[in-house]
């Protein structure tokens, strides 16, 4: 670079160098904003387990205060491979009574598709018999509108019951299979 | 990128760094717990809960359910998988010491080989992330097997990372050198180890790392940011090393509708200059200057125009230039003092976050594409691509998400609270019919009852006593023919009461043989009814037993609940002024940093407008020396 003038090419080095460092420098904190950057790190991350430690002692209090082992049933929905059904929703009842009507987002389906498992529904139940009967909604094969039903006929005893949804696919007929079965 | 302690002393050392950071790291390569778990087959069904809040990056609620389903113990069949996630959850979550604790501990137990390879990844990460590069290096040195899935490439990567962090370049260039998959980490391995090498002095090997990211196909916007990177990165190395090689070329790759584009526009300016061509410097010059001031590279074209001018000898335009960007610096440092007095204000933290998606999605930060257009946030896109305020911004969103959070549980304990006392209420007022029923009840006499009917039985069918299990009209006709047989036994001998007798006789046979032809039934009903009865009263024994433990168990339940939902209204309402006060101690700490950089940005202005003012003096001058045009 060859300025005609002493004071442009100092300007245009001046300029130069800004150009090169002045973006980063200046988007780097000074140091002692740094440090006390980490020392608010430090007080968030602490309060953070605290956090997560109250929760879980909340999370738990709340299920067993709420649902307790002698009476609670809880109704999961699991999805293996699943390519034959695109699942919008599920209505699930309970001896006839709507307990869960629940709409899924593509976030949660593809957190099935990867193995995630809903906690679809909690809730008690007394001794005796009941019966579960679940609704899938979405797209079949062929993206054609699809609604199936399941049912379970259910023998509540003492103790937590839980019973699966699971949506999987029947290769010999092309079509999506809806099972449900208790867990022991 | 996390590169906590070498970030600002490699932006001291090295010309590649004007992009922002040295070595490239996907977006995502920052979240551990991204690295999904390969599928597994869902044993417990609480465990495939934890993996559904996991899987849509809910990181907090993952932790927060893995934690109490392990406390209820419902996670037994998934053990070793559950405590590798839960490290993978704390290191995201930022909390590296626990994430650490979890890890050793599974190494210290027996475990199956490929969790204690992912264990030592993230140790190594960890390691890394804090700036102890050689136990990072030790722990993947010791990875027995490929890692599944994208974890390999990802250790790959860090292992280049890591041995570039030590300086040894040779060996991260070697290790990279014969990666020769074509994934997207490999791209970045290459950037890196070119900007490794350039920083090392090695540019012409440096230069051929960068060429081909540089020059490479990219699919997504990351791809298409990161050759971006690659062609400014080298461009400014040659820019800088004024050689042989044109800059101008490279520079010109990278895209005019990037994050990276007004740089690269002021380098070709720069590059073109450099070449003797001010005319040319013009055109990427006067295409910066069209775009807005709040951008650095922007600012420097307002002088760096008139300055082309000059070379091309329009002084007359360069003077309009140099007092045009003389004005523009003054205005916009004047506002610049009105973003420092709208920080200085407060609750500038939570109108950036109004921008923000509501996702806990890795690199979140980069979608801030609209920061809203306020005095406190209009110049503070550079300070969004630092490292630091992006883990502040981060930290503050969670602290507010936290408070969220403890204000919901705090409603949710006060519904408990009134629920267990309306649970002893109600106990209170069923008390005395239980009292009742359990006074009034008395089992043993039942019992005995019970074994008195069956040993007259056993009598019955041993001796076969038809009549004894007669219907109740029967037993009045035998007691009606028993009358008949004793008024006749007082009444006169004769034809009358030989008659009599007679038809007595007969009608006590067709009794007797209609009871001998019932009993076998009769008997078999009575002992189904015995049997009945016994389990009954056994019944009746166990729900009495259990409303006499019920009752008894309703003020201790009530009470341990009662003592839980103290407890911990005391641990939410000890925590939330501590939050509050964090929160606002992350927004002061993020605050002055957002000054700083404003102030540095206004040193940065009056800098260029005294730059701007002397080559005005210079122009007058020689205008008025007859010197210039």
């Amino acid at each position: 670079m060859k300025p005609k003038s002493p004071l442009l090419l100092r300007v245009a080095r001046l300029v130069t160098v800004f150009a090169l460092l002045a973006a980063p420098l200046a988007a780097m904190p000074s140091e002692g904003d740094a440090t006390n950057l980490k020392t608010v790190d430090q007080d968030v991350q602490a309060l953070k387990k605290q956090l997560i430690d109250l929760n879980r002692d909340l999370f738990k209090l709340e299920e067993e205060l709420l649902y307790p082992a002698s009476t609670q049933v809880a109704v999961f929905l699991s999805v293996d491979v699943g390519t034959f059904f695109a699942l919008d929703s599920v209505t699930l009842k309970v001896d006839d009574k709507e307990v869960a009507n629940y709409l899924y987002t593509e976030r949660e389906v593809q957190a099935l598709h990867r193995g995630g498992v809903q906690k679809l529904y909690l809730g008690n139940l007394k001794t005796g018999s009941h019966e579960i009967v679940a609704f899938f909604t979405g797209k079949g094969p062929h993206d054609r509108d699809y609604r199936r039903g399941t049912t379970l006929k259910l023998d509540k005893t003492v103790g937590a019951k839980y019973v699966e949804l699971r949506i999987s696919d029947r290769e010999a007929s092309l079509q999506p299979e809806f099972v449900v079965r208790q867990w022991e | 990128m996390r590169q906590r302690s070498s970030t600002a002393r490699l932006y001291a050392l090295c010309i590649v760094l004007v992009l922002g950071a040295a070595a490239a790291w996907t977006a995502h390569a920052d979240e551990p717990a991204r690295d999904a778990p390969p599928p597994t087959k869902i044993r417990d069904l609480d465990y495939g809960d934890v993996l559904f809040h996991f899987f849509q990056d809910d990181y907090f609620e993952s932790i927060v359910r893995l934690e109490a389903n392990r406390d209820f113990n419902r996670l037994s069949h998934h053990a070793a998988e559950a405590d590798l996630l839960s490290g993978g959850l704390y290191l995201s979550l930022g909390l590296h010491t626990e994430a650490e604790r979890i890890f050793d501990r599974l190494l210290a137990g027996p475990v199956a080989p490929s969790v204690r390879d992912r264990a030592r990844f993230y140790l190594a990460r960890i390691g890394y992330q804090r700036g102890y590069y050689e136990a990072a290096l030790r722990n993947l040195g010791l990875i027995g097997q490929p890692l599944a899935g994208k974890l390999e490439p990802e250790r790959r990567l860090l292992e280049a990372n890591v041995l570039m962090s030590l300086g040894r370049y040779g060996e991260a260039a070697q290790r990279l050198e014969s990666w020769s998959d074509t994934s997207g980490w490999s791209s970045y391995a290459r950037f890196n180890l070119g900007v490794a090498l350039v920083r090392a002095g090695d540019t012409a090997r440096g230069r051929q790392f960068l060429e081909q990211v540089g020059t490479m196909p990219a699919s997504n916007e990351e791809q298409a940011s990161l050759r971006d990177r690659a062609n400014l990165a080298l461009g400014f190395a040659l820019l800088q090393q004024q050689g042989s090689d044109d800059p101008a070329a490279v520079l010109s790759r990278v895209r005019l509708d990037g994050p990276f584009t007004n740089k690269a526009l002021l380098a070709l300016g720069w590059a073109e200059a450099n070449a003797n061509h001010p005319e040319r410097a013009l055109v990427p010059w006067l295409e910066l200057q069209q775009r807005t001031i709040l951008d650095a590279s922007v600012q420097e074209s307002l002088i760096a125009v008139p300055y082309a001018y000059v070379k091309l000898a329009s002084n007359g335009q360069a003077t309009q230039q140099y007092r045009a960007a003389v004005d523009a610096y003054t205005r916009e440092s004047r506002r610049i003092d009105e973003s420092i007095a709208a920080i200085r204000q407060g609750g500038f933290l939570d109108s950036i976050l109004t921008a923000v998606p509501k996702s806990d999605r890795p690199g979140w930060f980069w979608q801030l594409e609209t920061l809203p257009d306020a005095p406190h946030t209009r110049y503070l896109y550079h300070l969004m691509a630092s490292h630091e305020f992006q883990e502040g911004l981060k930290n503050y969103r969670d602290l507010r998400l936290m408070q969220a959070n403890l204000a919901r549980w705090t409603d949710s304990l006060e519904a408990f609270g009134a629920m267990i006392e309306a649970r002893e209420l109600a106990a209170t007022q069923r008390e005395p019919h239980r009292q009742e029923v359990l006074a009034g009840t008395d089992l043993d006499a039942l019992a005995q009852r019970q074994q008195e009917l069956t040993d007259r039985f056993a009598q019955v069918e041993a001796s076969r006593e038809v009549a004894a299990l007669a219907s109740p009209q029967e037993r009045s006709q035998w007691e009606v023919l028993a009358r008949i047989d004793a008024t006749l036994a007082s009444m006169p001998a004769g034809p009358q009461r030989d008659e009599f007798t007679e038809r007595a006789r007969l009608l006590r046979g067709a009794l007797s043989w209609e009871l001998d032809r019932a009993y076998k039934v009769r008997a078999t009903q009575t002992r189904r009814d015995l049997k009945q009865t016994r389990s009954a009263l056994a019944e009746a024994g166990t729900r009495l037993a259990a409303i006499g433990e019920a009752g008894d168990l309703v003020p201790q339940n009530t009470q341990g609940f009662a003592g839980r939902v103290d407890n911990l209204s005391e641990r939410v309402a000890r925590i939330t002024p501590l939050l509050d006060a964090t929160a606002l101690a992350q927004e002061r700490a993020l605050a002055d940093i957002a000054v700083g950089e404003l102030q540095a940005q206004q040193k940065r202005l009056g800098s260029y407008s005294t730059q701007a003012q002397f080559a005005l003096a210079s122009l007058y001058d020689g205008a008025s020396g007859g010197g210039g045009k």
